[in-house]
């Protein structure tokens, strides 16, 4: 085991051995050192997300929230620290692109999507992790983009469509694989505000409906205003962890 | 969506440098189809000479390998003819001579009343009429080379001879060829008494091991000497091994370049969609897939690249042949193997040159991958 870092002010003093109920992830005492130490990007963050819970993560650029969301999506590991889902800590888990490719869906800032691929096409790239045959694929791709309101553009290619239209099939995207936790990096940073509140309400709409935890990085307190809860981040660590009764639980 | 329908989309994205990149293999493989149809053919077109001509065993000295061996004494003819199985037994001197402004052209001399000639097929004039008469026939395609007809004068070495007759074979070797009687071979090339190969016709329904006993007897009975078959003085002939060699040699140096070539293009791709194999990776795509997914691309450009290749190499046999160096020597033989192998070339060139940038594109950190834009 890592040495534990500083705790934080506001972390969760639950550290029983199993999960609290209704606890989905636990997130203890995460540091992530980067250049040999010289850039201390997490110093010790604590705190836990519940089942379904819709969580926004704000703070200046460079508080360490990028980072944070990496860790939670599998995609960096902790310097210090440890993260469990449901119990079973990361660390544990053998084959993490497994487990991303069916806990986690991803939603980036730039949409990234393949250029070369049409809107159904680009549904279909994580499902090749999926022991679906082709046309189930297909079946499910279409479904989704009709659910984010794109059943009519399946066939566009991303530079044919506009940047709400392109985060949109982003969003579809995430959801191929049934992910339990939507993590969303900026979504609406390269949108105007009208866009901006679309995809909000359509990320809201997906989480009160399928019931996934979602988490979402942001710089705009009107996004952050969507969700249940808001960690606020300052030089690596939360300093703030605000319920609001307005947004979605 | 299938998994290659995204390969070849991302194919698409740089048109012109895979286009560039199959052009590089098309050019290794086109280089493979064309030399070894050439080196091949070279050697099936003496082997169709050898069955042309009805010879079923070739004597010559020591080895075969030199393609026009050192002459020996045509006496030991008669010591072959007492032989068991043994039917006919014809001399023949043969050398490649640079006639007037034409390159090399194959002259023989075959003996007067040998069994050589009959396979051949009069087109114009006649056959010579004896030992002493200073004639030659020559083959359709050297009379077409040296511009020659019934009648017209030639200079071999130091001396002239008349074409008093132009002649069909069913083999390319002899049709590029000139034919004189053995007496006048051996005189202008200054060999008199020699030849340097023996034919050998054997007794209808001499059986395979009754032929391998002969062989024996011909090396026991006559030191320095020894028996092949038709295929086996055209694989042993040096020059034919010489051709085959260079076109390996040549081939390989073009496959070599090729490949880089495809590595280079697949290496700057995989650095290019850094990111994006980020985002695959955040999106749940295991590195295997990622692995896959370049060297499928590999193997797509350079498939492609080889089809075309085949026939860039056709192209090239076809106008080799028609080349005065080439042409009525040797027909390339452009055969179903060939292109199988050259495809099998294709496809283990685009696996190699796939598998380091595969690797690279794996091996890449995703987080890290995602900060690179």
């Amino acid at each position: 085991m890592p040495t534990p870092a500083p705790r934080s002010s506001e972390e969760s003093d639950r550290r029983g051995d199993g999960p609290a109920p209704g606890v989905f992830i636990e997130a203890h005492a995460l540091t992530r050192h980067f250049d040999h130490d010289r850039v201390q990007a997490l110093r010790g963050v604590s705190f836990t997300v519940r089942e379904g819970e819709f969580v926004a993560v704000i703070g200046p650029s460079g508080s360490g929230k990028t980072t944070l969301l990496q860790i939670l999506g599998a995609l960096d590991a902790p310097t210090s620290g440890g993260i469990a889902f449901r119990g079973q800590s990361l660390q544990a888990v053998p084959d993490l692109s497994r487990f991303r490719a069916r806990m986690i869906g991803f939603i980036f800032q730039s949409f990234h999507l393949l250029p070369t691929l049409t809107a159904l096409e680009n549904v279909q790239v994580p499902m090749f992790e999926m022991p679906w045959p082709s046309s189930e694929r297909r079946r499910r791709a279409a479904e989704l983009l009709a659910t984010v309101g794109l059943g009519g553009r399946l066939d566009h290619l991303p530079a044919t469509l506009s940047g709400g239209e392109r985060q949109r099939v982003a969003v579809a995207r995430s959801l191929a694989n049934e992910p339990q936790l939507l993590l969303a990096d900026e979504p609406t940073g390269n949108l105007d505000s009208a866009n901006a509140q679309r995809i909000m309400e359509l990320l809201g709409d997906i989480h009160r409906r399928r019931g996934m935890s979602l988490i979402v990085v942001t710089h705009n307190p009107a996004v952050a205003a969507c969700a249940g809860r808001t960690l606020q981040m300052l030089d690596g660590r939360i300093v703030l962890d605000t319920a609001n009764p307005a947004g979605a639980p | 969506m299938s998994f290659l329908t995204l390969v070849f989309k991302n194919l698409l994205r740089r048109p012109t440098r895979s286009l560039l990149t199959m052009t590089g293999v098309a050019v290794g493989i086109a280089a493979v189809v064309a030399l070894s149809s050439i080196a091949w053919g070279f050697q099936r077109s003496w082997e169709q000479a050898y069955a042309a001509r009805g010879t079923d065993l070739i004597v010559t000295r020591i080895t075969s390998r030199n393609p026009l061996p050192t002459p020996f004494d045509e006496s030991i003819a008669g010591d072959l003819a007492r032989l068991p199985h043994v039917r006919q037994v014809s001399g023949l001197l043969s050398d490649m001579v640079s006639i007037e402004d034409a390159p090399t052209v194959l002259v023989f001399g075959w003996e007067q009343n040998g069994f050589l000639w009959g396979h051949l097929k009069l087109v114009a004039g006649r056959w010579p009429a004896g030992d002493a008469e200073k004639v030659v026939v020559i083959g359709t395609v050297a009379a077409d080379i040296l511009r020659k007809s019934v009648g017209d004068s030639i200079h071999i070495e130091n001396d002239d001879f008349t074409v008093c007759g132009t002649f069909d074979s069913a083999a390319l070797v002899e049709n590029g060829a000139i034919v004189m009687t053995l007496r006048q071979m051996q005189r202008v090339m200054e060999y008199p008494g020699r030849v340097n190969f023996l034919n050998l016709r054997l007794e209808p329904g001499t059986t395979e091991p009754q032929v391998e006993e002969l062989r024996r007897m011909i090396k026991s009975r006559l030191p320095g000497c020894n028996a092949f078959t038709g295929g086996e003085v055209a694989q042993n002939n040096t020059a034919i091994q010489t051709a085959k060699a260079m076109s390996w040699a040549t081939s390989l140096i073009a496959l070599v370049v090729g490949a880089v070539g495809v590595m280079n293009t697949m290496l700057m791709s995989v650095f290019e969609r850094t990111h994006e194999i980020g985002v695959l990776l955040a999106i749940g795509w295991r590195r295997r897939r990622i692995v896959r997914m370049i060297v499928y691309e590999s193997m797509a450009v350079s498939l492609v690249g080889g089809v075309q290749g085949i026939l860039l190499g056709f192209v090239a046999v076809k106008i080799l042949q028609i080349t005065p160096w080439i042409r009525g020597k040797i027909e390339g033989e452009v055969s179903l193997p060939l292109f199988g192998l050259a495809l099998a070339i294709a496809l283990v060139l685009g696996v190699l040159g796939g598998l380091y940038p595969a690797h690279r594109g794996s091996r890449l950190h995703p987080s890290e991958a995602l900060r690179c834009e």
